[in-house]
């Protein structure tokens, strides 16, 4: 335990962060400050959502950030919290990202909240335990002080705070994750989500988005493969290899989900599934999700076994964006088939001639979206510039 | 006819009976009169929630309400449960009518047009004003042509229109058009010829209903609907009609007809009642006059001739006249509202009463049940009679009368070619009148009133409607909000809504009669008067005028000023409190359970007691008519075969929908979400959607001789292949009605303005269109 | 006062109101016989003025619903499917609900109480008949309330007060002299998607 750490030691200046990145992703993020100004004067209205589909983009894009927050935070536990030593070189760039991940994501999901502020109040005055959403925001509170308190202490090399912090971020983050997951998987009236596969999913799907982010953000670091010092090298290899077992796994769980969806016609949860594979979220479905999210990632992974970090980079890449769409599919394509009959009179919301309700996002939401991604990144391309993210 | 009375022998009086009161009576009741006005002044201000009983004005329903009024805003119209005539319901309208008062769109101020007609320019006036205005152009017109006839007055049904009535008889014109010949004259003419009056159907506790055009379910919501709605289980309901209707819903068995065959199916039930012998002899000895006549027209009517005319068949009418004469007398051929269909539409009126009386379901449990009425305290008050005034424009012989005949009909011996047979001197017949007016035959009328009707939306052929309105040189509507009429008009007279108003009592006629009024639920919210108040005025106006009176003698204006005393700062409820003052406690019960009746029991039977007379020449059912023959008429229905749309065409029929029976409730938001749609559609069958190239959804161009419209295409299954139509009062003209300016279709566009001769009512089923994708 | 806030003093005066009959015994409930339904629109258009619920094609409590079981001409079977919130004994909304926004009362009538609702809108997600909108006036979810303003003067719901051929009968299920038990005492009856477990206290007869 070190205890006379000097500042130098939590800053540092990271020089292949170039301004230029840093200007172009604010202004990235200032493209979010349109939508936020226009919810803010004009009300939720200005969004894509509807009486029939009230959970958009912005549901979908703060599942992206969380479940990359968690993602971040299991993997990095392996080295400093389970000791594998091979990954503790990557503890403060995991969970300085996902500090960030998480509290862009509580910024995005603020702006879908009707009245967040109220949320903060009555979530302690009035809280109902039966709520998953209860339960996933106060863990997801939790799972933040306490993965704070972790890069405190990976920055202050107080490897014992950061165990503790580390394993209650840990235990935090995997219950409030599971519990995203129960958001969905709670719904008896959505079929599509409905049952204990959604949290389990959710998991694993943060296990890929982790390994994944991970390999992006140490390129980043070091500019580019080649720079990368030996050490991490050794991490980013032993991840790509775990990253493509993911895959796999992840492939396995979406092919059954999809035969038991479709086999036999159960009832709206064919219908949703079926607006994946043949409908309106068809593209997103097989080129981003599929193709983007998992054969290709996972094919490259195949056959570099891993061993060439450019090409991992490649798919980890691929896998980031097929992962965006994979939870906005996953959010959208839960809710298109309609509690009611679109029958005349019935006054479903954004009904089509098929039956189904449809959902696209309106230009603030995306705004809104595009600028925290932007933020995002912003905030990361900051933190490695200035913080000493370096073992 | 319509002769009026030479100078000498008038005794210068046109009684006119109406629900008002002598001046004398009045003149002691003064002081108590001011504190009753000021305390309700004050009472809608107060904060609070207080229950208000009235009774709604949207429809000619007028059911009685029960107001919650919440710090002088009203929140809720509640159906009032003592009012058994609406079963306890307000309908979709009745509930809009909280938002009336606070409509955006209502008329706030007494407007003068500035700019040219139609063009939207207006100044806001003083009441003074406006008055002014009037009664200057009044008199000029009066000089100008020497004939106060050169004015008519144009209003619809309304407890206010009675004062509507008093201004044409103090302007002194015979030329009044209301709006039953666009409604149902034809009804009313056809079952007064065999009862001597329209009944009503004892829907309630029939077990065999017909319904034939009438969309009971759907056109606007009466007892009746609520009735057949009701006994949904236990009683056999037959729909005729060419479209699947909501009304096509609740009935058992549902028959597209061909439209304006009715009449066959009825001819060929009586046909299969009387030649299989299960008419009621007994009731038909007794009660009827020309059943001999009967049984030999109808010979030739058989089943299966009524089968290749109306496309419904033989076995079924069989059926259907088997169950009629099984049930009965709970069995009713239902008389209908609006009967403006073809253009033989009083002899098929004819022929549904005769169906009806010879299986004796007449003024019996099931049955039809002549209408009655609470009979209220009237004054007769005494109009002058000018020398200045000419016949009525469309009365006596109208030698362009058979102008306004369908082709197909020209021929037939039984339709009057040079005068309106039947018109009533009241009502007028619209199409005919308007002719008149633009041929300017027999004389100019070139000055307008127009009371709470919209002709410009309700009058068929609106291009000429508008082009009669042009030829005005003076215009002045009355309502309470922007109609397309009032949009064309020179001034414009907010009136106050119903909620804001008090109005007389009024008997509601029918198988058990109840009374109603109105008090206001709140003070008016703007500058508005009553038409009572404006009626009143104006003859206080035209007294200050000597012109006006220049052929007048001089009780005329002692009279008129005696007219405007009696009711000037008279409060309502007095003249309410006397036109019930024959019923011990009446006034009370009306003022705290929102309506007066004696009883809410069906006195059957009172026409077949011993002694009784109907009001027919025989004082009996007239199965065979003694007053047709005698006016050139058949006296018994002859069936007339309508002309069918030629190939490429179609029959365009028109209908009402529960949301917008008449024409004054399209604007209204809350109606537009409940209908379901922004604008109306065009029904069209598929396979005739295929043959005009047209998809669900398409815009197309519905052209008849009278104009064309562009409206969206609903393809549906509901309705014959040779049948489209598309809900009345869309497409409107008046930029004031925001939410209908110019969206959908205007059906007054494109109805060719075809009418009867022998009650006058307009044809609304006669237009044929072509259809073409926009 | 606009309409706004009327509509907001309403949903307030609900809470109270429901704060008030904490021990109320009654379990309201709403038997309908939809095959006298006309689709005349007088309940929705009720349930919109008694309720300030704003003008706006999907701001609605109650719908009525076409039931087309067969329509090629000439043959064609219309019917017509009134429905609102159903009032579950068990209610997904209430259970998801973070704050307890969302809340039966004692009356078993489930009702929103706009000053907790943070418009997460899982609600609206965990209701299986699309109850449920988002109001602009309280700006919170808003929902059928079985006009609950009017349980103290014993008052029908509007919806049902003002229905022409009285399709709905309004009672309480615990009293087995009211009439809607009776009705379903003598009545074969369903609900709507029973296999959600959400016990629906609306009863449809069949
Ligand atoms: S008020 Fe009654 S009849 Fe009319 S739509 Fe509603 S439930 Fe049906
Ligand atoms: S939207 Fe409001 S009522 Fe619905 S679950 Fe969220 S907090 Fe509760
Ligand atoms: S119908 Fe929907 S809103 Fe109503 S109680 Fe049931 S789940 Fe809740
Ligand atoms: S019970 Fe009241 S709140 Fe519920 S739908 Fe009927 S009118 Fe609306």
């Amino acid at each position: 335990m070190s205890t006379n750490t000097t500042t130098m030691d939590f800053f540092a200046k990271n020089d292949k962060i170039s301004n230029i990145w840093l200007i172009l992703t604010l202004l990235i993020s200032l493209f979010g400050v349109y939508g936020v100004f226009n919810v803010l004067i004009n009300g939720h209205d200005v969004y894509g959502v509807t009486r029939t589909v009230p959970w958009g983009i912005l549901i979908s894009t703060y599942v992206f950030f969380v479940v990359s927050s968690t993602g971040l935070c299991l993997i990095s536990s392996m080295g400093h919290v389970f000791g594998i030593e091979k990954y503790e070189v990557i503890g403060k760039r995991a969970v300085i990202l996902a500090i960030l991940t998480l509290l862009c994501g509580f910024g995005v999901i603020a702006m879908e909240l009707g009245h967040p502020f109220r949320m903060a109040i009555y979530n302690i005055i009035s809280p109902n335990f039966e709520s998953a959403i209860w339960w996933m925001g106060t863990l997801y509170g939790v799972y933040l002080v306490f993965i704070i308190i972790e890069f405190y202490f990976l920055m202050k090399h107080n490897h014992k705070g950061a165990f503790y912090a580390g394993l209650g971020g840990f235990i935090a983050g995997i219950s409030a994750h599971s519990n995203l997951g129960a958001v969905f998987g709670l719904l008896e009236a959505r079929p599509f989500w409905h049952g204990p596969y959604l949290p389990i999913y959710f998991i694993l799907s943060a296990l890929i988005s982790g390994t994944a982010l991970i390999i992006i953000i140490f390129n980043i670091s070091y500019g580019r493969p080649s720079n990368l010092p030996e050490k991490a090298k050794n991490a980013l290899t032993g991840l790509s290899k775990l990253f493509g077992l993911f895959l796999g796994i992840i492939i396995f769980f979406d092919i059954w989900k999809i035969i038991t969806s479709v086999y036999g016609a159960p009832p709206e949860k064919y219908e949703s599934v079926m607006a994946l594979l043949t409908g309106q979220l068809s593209f997103n479905f097989w080129f981003f999700e599929v193709m983007l999210g998992m054969l290709i990632p996972f094919f490259i992974i195949l056959f570099t076994k891993g061993r060439n970090l450019t090409a991992s980079l490649i798919a980890a890449i691929s896998a980031v964006i097929g992962i965006f769409y994979m939870r906005y599919d996953l959010v959208i394509a839960g809710q298109l088939f309609p509690m009611r009959e679109p029958a005349p009179g019935a006054h479903v919301q954004s009904a089509l001639q098929n039956g189904m309700v449809t959902y696209s996002p309106s230009f603030s939401e995306i705004s809104i979206v595009i600028g925290a991604l932007g933020f995002c990144v912003f905030l990361y391309l900051l933190a490695e510039k200035y913080l000493n993210l370096s073992e | 006819m319509f002769l009026l009375k030479t100078k000498l022998n008038r005794r210068k009086f046109l009684a006119y009976s109406g629900g008002t009161l002598a001046a004398g009576a009045m003149a002691t009741k003064f002081s108590t009169i001011k504190a009753i006005a000021s305390e309700h002044g004050k009472q809608s201000k107060e904060p609070g929630t207080k229950t208000v009983p009235s009774a709604c004005a949207i429809c000619v329903n007028k059911c009685s309400l029960f107001a919650d009024v919440k710090d002088g805003v009203i929140h809720k119209l509640n159906p009032n449960h003592n009012f058994f005539k609406s079963r306890s319901m307000l309908c979709a309208r009745g509930n809009v009518g909280a938002k009336v008062p606070y409509a955006p769109d209502r008329l706030k101020k007494p407007l003068i047009r500035t700019g040219k007609r139609g063009e939207g320019k207006w100044k806001e006036v003083s009441w003074d004003e406006a008055y002014d205005y009037i009664v200057e152009n009044v008199i000029k017109l009066i000089d100008k042509y020497d004939n106060r006839s050169s004015i008519a007055f144009a209003s619809t049904e309304g407890l206010q229109e009675e004062f509507f009535r008093h201004l044409t008889s103090v302007v002194g014109s015979t030329n009044s058009v209301r709006h039953p010949t666009l409604c149902l004259a034809s009804n009313i003419q056809g079952y007064s010829s065999v009862y001597g009056t329209l009944p009503d159907a004892d829907i309630a506790n029939a077990k065999f209903v017909v319904m034939a055009g009438s969309n009971r379910a759907e056109a606007f919501i009466t007892p009746d609907t609520i009735d057949l709605a009701k006994n949904r289980k236990e009683q056999t309901f037959v729909y005729l009609d060419p479209r699947a209707t909501k009304s096509a819903a609740l009935a058992d068995k549902w028959f597209p007809i061909k439209p304006g065959t009715d009449m066959a199916v009825v001819l060929a039930m009586i046909n299969v009642i009387i030649s299989e012998g299960l008419y009621d002899k007994e009731f038909v000895d007794k009660y009827t006059h020309g059943f001999d006549q009967l049984r030999e027209h109808v010979k030739k009517n058989t089943p299966e001739w009524a089968e290749k005319e109306s496309e419904i068949p033989a076995d079924e009418i069989r059926w259907m006249a088997r169950k009629f004469a099984e049930n009965a007398p709970a069995s009713v051929w239902y008389p209908g509202r609006r009967s403006s269909f073809t253009a033989n539409d009083v002899y098929y009126r004819r022929s549904c009463a005769i169906l009806n009386a010879i299986v004796g379901a007449w003024d019996r449990k099931g049955g039809l049940i002549p209408k009655s009425g609470i009979s209220l305290k009237s004054h007769e008050f005494i109009f002058p009679l000018y020398d200045r005034v000419k016949n009525r424009i469309d009365g006596g012989k109208v030698n362009f009368a058979a102008d306004v005949l369908p082709e197909y009909i020209k021929s037939n011996k039984g339709m009057p070619k040079d005068e309106v047979a039947f018109l009533s001197e009241a009502d007028g017949s619209w199409v005919l009148f308007r002719d008149a007016i633009l041929k300017q035959k027999p004389y100019p009328v070139k000055g307008m009133f127009i009371y709470k009707q919209n002709p410009v939306e309700s009058v068929p052929n609106r291009a000429k409607t508008l082009e009669m309105l042009k030829s005005m040189e003076f215009i002045c509507t009355i309502d309470i909000q922007m109609s397309d009429t009032a949009w064309y008009s020179d001034v414009v007279l907010p009136e106050s809504t119903y909620l804001e108003r008090w109005d007389p009592a009024h008997s509601l006629s029918g198988v058990a009669p109840v009374v109603i009024f109105r008090q206001p639920v709140i003070e008016p919210l703007f500058d508005t008067k009553s038409m009572k108040d404006i009626t009143v005025d104006l003859t206080e106006k035209f007294l200050q005028k000597d012109a006006f009176w220049v052929d007048a003698w001089e009780e005329d204006k002692a009279y008129m000023e005696d007219y405007v005393k009696t009711f000037k700062g008279v409060p309502m409820s007095h003249i309410i409190e006397h036109q019930l003052s024959d019923y011990p406690g009446a006034y009370k019960m009306l003022k705290e359970k929102g309506c007066f009746y004696k009883t809410d029991k069906i006195p059957y039977g009172k026409t077949l007691k011993e002694g009784a007379r109907l009001k027919t020449k025989t004082g009996k059912i007239e199965l065979a008519s003694v007053r047709y023959p005698e006016a050139g008429l058949y006296a018994l229905p002859v069936y007339q075969k309508p002309s069918q749309p030629p190939e490429g065409k179609y029959r365009f029929v028109v209908g009402r929908h529960a949301q917008f029976t008449q024409a004054n409730t399209q604007n209204v938001p809350y109606l537009l979400e409940a209908y379901g749609h922004y604008e109306n559609m065009l029904w069209i069958h598929p396979k005739s959607a295929l043959k005009q190239g047209l998809n669900d959804g398409d815009y197309a161009i519905v052209k008849s001789s009278a104009g064309e419209q562009k409206v969206k295409v609903h393809v549906t299954e509901y309705t014959r292949p040779d049948t489209v139509f598309y809900l009345h009062g869309f497409g409107r003209l008046s930029k004031w009605l925001t939410n209908v300016y110019k969206v959908g279709a205007s059906d007054a566009e494109i109805l060719e303005d075809y009418a009867e001769t022998i009650s006058g009512n307009a044809l609304l089923h006669e237009t044929f269109v072509e259809i073409k994708k926009a | 006062m606009s309409e706004n806030s009327r509509a907001l003093k309403l949903a307030e005066d609900n809470q109270k109101l429901a704060n008030k009959r904490k021990k109320a015994k009654e379990k309201w409930g709403i038997v309908l016989d939809t095959s006298k339904c006309i689709d005349c629109k007088a309940c929705t258009v009720a349930c919109k003025m008694e309720n300030y619920v704003p003008v706006g094609f999907y701001n609605y409590r109650i719908w009525v619903a076409e039931d087309t079981h067969y329509a090629k001409y000439p043959v064609i079977s219309r019917s017509f499917q009134p429905s609102q919130c159903q009032q579950c004994e068990n209610p997904p909304c209430v259970h998801v609900c973070p704050t307890h926004a969302s809340y039966k009362t004692a009356d078993g009538v489930v009702m929103v109480d706009s000053k907790k609702c943070i418009l997460c809108k899982y609600c609206m997600t965990a209701c299986p008949y699309d109850a449920r909108y988002e109001s602009h006036t309280t700006e919170a979810i808003d929902k059928c309330t079985f006009c609950y303003q009017r349980r103290e003067e014993g008052k029908d719901p509007a919806c049902v007060e003002t229905c022409p051929p009285k399709v709905r009968v309004f009672g309480d299920l615990n009293d087995p002299n009211s009439e809607v038990s009776r009705l379903l005492a003598y009545n074969e009856y369903t609900v709507l998607k029973p296999e959600k477990g959400t016990k629906p206290k609306l009863k449809y007869i069949k």
